[in-house]
């Protein structure tokens, strides 16, 4: 397309396409600007201002908290984990640890832990799980 | 000439710089002169994109956020203007992206208006709302903000010496609309 010039006379105008569309539309979008939209409020500038200060100090404090956040996930699969290859690789062990474990047994006070390693990884395991628990509980509140 | 009592408002600061000084970054100060400067202009833009007037709030308030956030070091008042009007413009394709919203929606705002121009107000932003998204930030931006094709592009992302062919499609398209519903003069 060669160049229009910027002021095209009306014979330029009924010969070039490109200026004729434009002729149509260049009145309808000046109407079309000049809508009235005064009652429309803006928001006053130091709101604006103050509302990006407070998203930058969240977004600040996301960032700082983020290798926690990936240390915390990484927690969570290496719990679940634990379990998995515990229930899955130990569990007759698990049912042998239990055992001794039923109401006569409580009653009478006499049973005895079998497997003392087993029954230590036991409750290293779920320590660890209540205290990732608490730890996510008490860091949303 | 002004009467007399009248004083004229004590001019807010341009962003640019000194002769001969660093550009700039903005301050509380500048940044509320940038913003009396462009949101009323930005805003209009927003909601004849849009069509929405809430919509167009919260673009336009993104897109001062985002300028504050990313704090660009601004040459002059024109490269912000440049700066705001590009991020409002890829603000608004993300909208129009993530509502799957692009043609036929428009938001009457609730203004005491006369139903002669809320009529005309719905008609003429349902015209535009036929458009295309994009052919309707070129024609607002080259027949009302007057931008040149450089800017144009910069804002919409295409390059200037496509910026010519593309105006050219989206002012035939507006002119086709405004033929077939009887409105061209």
């Amino acid at each position: 397309m060669n160049p229009c010039p910027p002021n095209p006379s009306p014979e330029h105008i009924a010969s070039c396409e490109e200026c004729s569309v434009a002729a149509v539309v260049a009145p309808w979008m000046k109407r079309f600007a000049s809508l009235n939209e005064r009652q429309h409020i803006l928001p006053h500038p130091s709101i604006v201002w103050l509302k990006a200060q407070v998203l930058r100090s969240s977004s600040e404090a996301a960032r700082a908290s983020r290798p926690m956040t990936y240390v915390q996930f990484f927690a969570y699969g290496l719990v679940a984990s634990g379990w998995a290859a515990l229930l899955t690789w130990k569990w007759e062990a698990i049912q042998e640890l239990l055992r001794p474990f039923n109401a006569t047994n409580i009653a009478s006070g006499s049973f005895s832990v079998s497997s003392v390693p087993m029954f230590g990884a036991l409750m290293l395991l779920a320590t660890v799980t209540v205290t990732l628990a608490l730890h996510t509980i008490l860091a949303e509140e | 000439m002004l009467a007399p009592g009248l004083t004229l408002p004590a001019p807010l600061p341009a962003i640019d710089s000194p002769a001969g000084g660093a550009p700039r970054r903005l301050d509380e100060v500048r940044f509320e002169a940038l913003y009396r400067r462009t949101a009323s202009a930005l805003w209009s833009y927003l909601y004849r994109m849009t069509g929405d007037a809430a919509a167009a709030d919260d673009l336009m308030q993104k897109a001062f956020f985002r300028l504050l956030r990313a704090n660009p070091v601004l040459a002059s008042d024109e490269h912000a203007r440049r700066w705001i009007f590009k991020t409002a413009t890829n603000l608004a394709f993300d909208y129009f992206r993530e509502t799957k919203r692009e043609r036929g929606h428009v938001v009457d705002m609730k203004e005491a208006l006369s139903s002669e121009s809320r009529e005309l107000r719905h008609d003429m932003m349902r015209t535009f709302a036929e458009l295309k998204p994009r052919d309707r930030a070129l024609l607002w931006l080259a027949h009302v903000e007057e931008e040149d094709h450089d800017s144009i592009g910069e804002a919409l992302g295409v390059k200037s010496g496509s910026v010519r062919v593309l105006l050219f499609r989206a002012r035939k398209k507006l002119a086709e609309l405004l033929t077939k519903k009887g409105l061209a003069p």
